[in-house]
């Protein structure tokens, strides 16, 4: 009978020595998981103000971002949504390392796995937001450059531009987030490949004439230049 | 204040020469052909006006490969002190070119400066190395104000072609003198006249390293000695002819170099123009007299085409510094057929100043900012041509008097909007 | 662009070509000096914080002709004020703010309701009335022209093409308001479609011709927030202070001047209001009071003019409306088919539903007690009820504004 008890008492033994192992952790977690949201709504906090006080809206304003919110219909402040961005980053952190108190064996491997990816989604943050900027930049001094030398078609030039650099940044990102990266690979070297290809393809079809004079142009030498302003500017 | 370390033979030079009363300054590059001429001259004006004062001839060279220094060298007379040397020339002005063609103008400048001052010099003056129209009187011109007046700069002022200088004739002197209230009518005029206290004055100034001095050394000079209370005068020097440009200046460039040098200005000396109400004009010397000008040619079709381009391709540019109600006016210029296109001066105004404050407020990065005002900048030349076509030196004149009042009167815009 | 079409009793003044900007601004520089224009602004604290703000701010502060601004803010706190006022720094025109919230304006309200003048809830037409009431005050100004706060496609041409026909001293019109195509990819302006111009049309066909309803269907867009007076107007003008304010002022208009005098004026190619974030409260809910409030208004005036409104009447006039409005809808289908624009029948005939039912309330309402009246007293009336009130008035802004 005894024997009987013991085979019935025996697990739920182990069940408390193990559940009493585990309420330790489990408080940890719930510790962690306390402190962390404070923190992280102490820093959400002190983000904002410290945004609102190098008048980071207004920088956003000018640098384009505002408008890319607009466009995906965000109508909060950007202060407010890098804020709450790095919140919700903290909030995850802070549910990664609470869960890893727990002591679980997959779900530590799920933790490492994380932490491990974290410095991937920086740097494909950084270069997103660097590579916007810079798109920008060239783009539009393709158009200024393109439209005061007369260039009809500097709009769709600068279009171009932005587009293809845009491409190539998301390639980079998805790269970097090692997201399908021979996919990507292909995918990109068959795009920019082909674009080129048709811009040849095109140019050289359409454009025979215009190539031809633009030979012709460099190889004879300038005598039938077309007469030049003689206004001086300064 | 970093002091230019002159080379070994220079300093030996200074040592020697020991003290100057007057110093004329030439930078230079590649101008072999002209600068013999321009030696001559000034050779010339200093034995005629004055003999007996000690005078040193400067040419700071920016590295010419056709024997510029040469010619300087082989011109001179032996009566004279002649001081010869190399400016220091930045990499980058090597692609970008200042648009007076010399590279480097501003350590040339600051050499020139340096030299005044180490030789305790009355007066100086400096001239463009590619002038074909100097004459020896210009020496005189420049230096007797200083030496005699009692002025400490004196800035020239020519008979040009009635649509030549048009970035000095539509912004730069409009605005300068709507900002400071004095009549100078070439700021950037390249040749100038200026005293030894206004010398040591720039030299306190710690502007070397910047843009300004690598390309906007002429409006600096001129502003600064306006902007700190220097005695100002004029002199009229008769036409101002010079060699072919360097094709290789683009317009944009040009624009860039001298819009964001004077706009910088605007920046350090805003509690100076701020309070400036109209304008007075400066003593001016010098016998007025006209002179025959070269005919020009120039085609308003293809400058118009470039302004209505410009409206489709940086509209949205110009929508966000002009704001909608000016960059409707913009649209409805591209409207008009080309022999009835007037660009209104007060517009045109307005958009200088709403260029200005966008620099100021940093709407875009400077270059792209000040490039993109090129095809506006065309249009209003355009307009001028059109309008200006039969007209005479004197009226074409009088329009430019009624742009500059168009500035004057428009100032308060931009003084309530500065902050 | 536009045809040169003359509708109605008014006078409508087209844009026609591309008038030149500095010339309208040149002239009306010259005007000014004969007859000083005064540019009233009701405007929200929170329309700072909007995109418009800024763009309209930038166009005034190139704008040389206006003699004064007066801007009625509300919904503002101190700091808050005290930041619209560096806003408003650029303008080279003399800003004058009144507080709507400030202590002493606070005092001034209380002072018209204790001498007996109801002058109503907060609202833009309180606002701009008080508004008038101190450019009255200060007697500096000849003409008063008024727009929202809210344009986001705002154009300093719109402004002078409003104040253009009464600021002219060659030109006779007391009053000025300004039209617009409210289009974009698809037809905006769906209270003045679907409610107001079917609405006319049904009574006049009841009614028969009326010289009200005629003066109001000649307008082409009745509903706009723009327009332009002069101060007598001005002092004369009793106005709604509910969503009435804009059919009402056209009624007093209408009662007090002759439609000779009174012009209307295209005054913007595109016109586009701030975006309107969603609102916490029911959209549906705040387009039908102002449907009630504007059917009110007419129902009201045209009583006061000898219209008999019975329980009959407004039977017919449900059903009269709901045909001249399936028949607008349809108009207007074809309209933007051809023109390629998008158009949600079912949409239009939901609003029509609900204007429907607006009107049934407010004939409802205005059977109950059709004395009720929204009307702010004019300023004659208020001048003698309280004869230092216009002192009164500027020292309490002028003080709030120190």
């Amino acid at each position: 009978m005894k024997d009987f008890l013991d085979l019935i008492l025996e697990p739920l033994n182990e069940l408390f020595t193990k559940f009493k192992e585990f309420v330790p952790n489990f408080l940890a977690m719930l510790v962690i998981l306390c402190i962390g949201i404070f923190l992280a709504m102490i820093i959400k906090r002190f983000l904002v103000k410290f945004l609102a006080a190098i008048n980071f809206d207004s920088w956003s304003d000018r640098m384009g971002f505002t408008k890319i919110m607009r466009k995906g219909d965000l109508w909060s402040k950007p202060s407010a949504i890098l804020s709450a961005i790095v919140f919700w980053l903290l909030i995850i952190v802070t549910m990664m390392s609470s869960l890893n108190a727990l002591q679980i064996p997959a779900i530590d491997n799920l933790v490492g796995e994380f932490f491990s990816y974290v410095p991937r989604i920086l740097s494909a943050a950084i270069i997103l937001i660097v590579g916007y900027l810079i798109t920008g930049f060239v783009s539009r001094a393709t158009l200024i450059a393109a439209a005061n030398s007369g260039f009809h078609y500097a709009r769709i030039l600068a279009k171009a531009t932005h587009t293809l650099l845009i491409v190539l940044i998301l390639a980079m990102v998805m790269e970097q987030l090692h997201i399908a990266p021979s996919i990507v690979l292909a995918a990109f070297s068959i795009v920019f490949g082909g674009i080129v290809i048709a811009l040849s393809i095109a140019f050289g079809v359409g454009g025979i004439d215009a190539a031809r004079r633009m030979i012709e142009k460099e190889s004879i030498p300038k005598h039938e230049e077309p007469e030049k302003d003689e206004i001086e500017h300064i | 204040m970093k002091t230019v370390t002159f080379r070994t033979e220079v300093r030996e030079q200074l040592e020697l020469i020991g003290q100057a009363d007057i110093i004329v300054g030439i930078p230079s590059f590649n101008n072999a052909r002209t600068i013999g001429h321009v030696v001559r001259a000034i050779q010339a004006g200093l034995a005629k006006y004055f003999p007996d004062q000690k005078a040193v001839v400067v040419n700071s060279d920016g590295g010419s490969s056709d024997g510029t220094m040469e010619v300087v060298h082989n011109t001179s007379i032996d009566d004279f002190n002649s001081i010869l040397l190399h400016h220091r020339v930045e990499p980058i002005s090597k692609i970008v070119f200042p648009y007076s063609g010399i590279p480097g103008k501003g350590s040339a400048f600051r050499n020139i400066f340096e030299i005044a001052v180490a030789l305790g010099a009355k007066a100086c003056v400096v001239v463009d190395s590619d002038l074909r129209s100097i004459t020896p009187e210009w020496i005189e011109l420049l230096v007797k104000p200083v030496l005699i007046g009692g002025y400490d700069y004196v800035s020239p002022l020519y008979h040009r072609h009635k649509f030549d200088g048009t970035i000095t004739n539509s912004i730069v002197y409009p605005l300068t003198r709507a900002l400071y209230g004095k009549r100078v009518r070439q700021p950037i005029g390249g040749d100038f006249g200026f005293s030894g206290s206004l010398a040591k004055f720039y030299l306190t100034k710690d502007v070397w390293e910047s843009d300004v001095a690598r390309f906007g050394i002429d409006i600096w000079m001129t502003t600064t000695a306006i902007a700190n209370g220097f005695k100002v005068t004029q002199s009229f020097l008769g036409a101002k002819i010079h060699d072919a440009k360097d094709p290789g200046t683009d317009l944009s460039n040009m624009l860039y170099q001298v819009i964001s040098a004077t706009f910088a200005l605007m920046e350090t000396y805003a509690e100076v123009w701020m309070p400036v109400h109209g304008s007075e004009s400066v003593p001016t010397f010098g016998f007025e007299y006209t002179v025959g000008l070269e005919q020009v040619n120039v085609s308003t079709e293809r400058m118009l085409k470039v302004f209505k381009e410009g409206l489709g391709n940086l509209g949205e540019i110009w929508v966000d510094i002009l704001g909608a109600g000016d960059y409707n006016e913009v649209e409805r210029l591209c409207a008009l057929s080309d022999s009835e296109f007037h660009f209104p001066i007060g517009l045109w105004a307005r958009v200088v100043y709403d260029y200005a404050l966008a620099f100021h407020k940093k709407k875009l990065p400077v270059e792209h900012l000040i490039k993109s005002i090129t095809p506006l900048y065309i249009g209003k030349t355009a307009s001028f041509i059109l309008q200006a076509k039969d007209m005479g030196q004197i009226e074409a004149e009088t329009e430019i008097e009624k742009l500059c009042m168009e500035f004057e009167n428009g100032k308060d815009y931009l003084v309530t909007n500065w902050k | 662009m536009s045809d040169f079409y003359q509708t109605g009793i008014i006078t409508t003044l087209h844009q026609l070509g591309k008038p030149s900007l500095e010339r309208l601004e040149g002239d009306l520089y010259r005007f000014s000096r004969v007859r000083p224009i005064a540019l009233v602004l009701p405007a929200l604290y929170s329309e700072f914080e909007g995109p418009a703000m800024q763009g309209i701010i930038q166009e005034l502060s190139k704008v040389k002709y206006l003699n004064e601004i007066v801007l009625t803010l509300d919904k503002a706190s101190e700091q808050e004020l005290k930041h619209v006022r560096e806003l408003m720094a650029p303008i080279p025109t003399e800003v004058r703010i009144i507080h709507n919230n400030g202590k002493r304006i606070t005092e001034v309200y209380e002072t018209f309701l204790r001498n007996g003048l109801d002058v109503g809830q907060a609202g833009k037409g309180r606002s701009a009335w008080l508004a008038y009431g101190y450019v009255l005050a200060l007697g500096r100004s000849d003409v008063i022209a008024l727009h929202d706060c809210d344009i986001i496609t705002y154009n300093r041409e719109l402004l002078a093409r409003l104040c253009y026909p009464v600021a002219c001293p060659n030109l006779d019109y007391v009053f000025c308001k300004g039209y617009y195509s409210r289009v974009s990819n698809k037809m905006n302006g769906r209270v003045t479609r679907l409610l107001v111009t079917p609405l006319v049309r049904s009574i006049q066909q009841l009614v028969g011709q009326h010289d009200f309803l005629s003066f109001l269907d000649s307008f082409r867009y009745p509903l706009a927030g723009e327009f332009c007076m002069t101060t007598d107007l001005a002092r004369v003008n009793r106005i709604p202070w509910d969503w009435g304010l804009e059919v009402g002022s056209l009624a007093e208009v209408h009662r007090n001047y002759s439609p000779r005098r009174v012009c209307q004026v295209d005054i913007a190619a595109t016109y586009e209001h701030k975006h309107q974030a969603l609102s916490p409260e029911d959209p549906g809910k705040g387009l039908m009071k102002m449907a009630v409030d504007i059917c009110k208004s007419v129902f009201r005036t045209l009583a006061s003019e000898g219209v008999v409104f019975s329980d009959g009447l407004f039977k017919s006039l449900l059903v009269t409306y709901l045909r001249q409005a399936e028949d607008t809808i349809m108009k207007y289908e074809t309209d933007a088919m051809i023109n390629g624009l998008d158009f949600d029948r079912h949409e239009e005939a939901k609003a029509v539903d609900t204007f429907t039912k607006a009107i049934a309330m407010a004939a409802e309402a205005f059977m109950e007690n059709p004395m009720s009246t929204p009307l702010i007293p004019n300023w004659n009336r208020v001048t003698s009820a309280i004869p230092d009130i216009f002192d009164m008035l500027s020292t309490a802004v002028e003080e709030d504004g120190n």
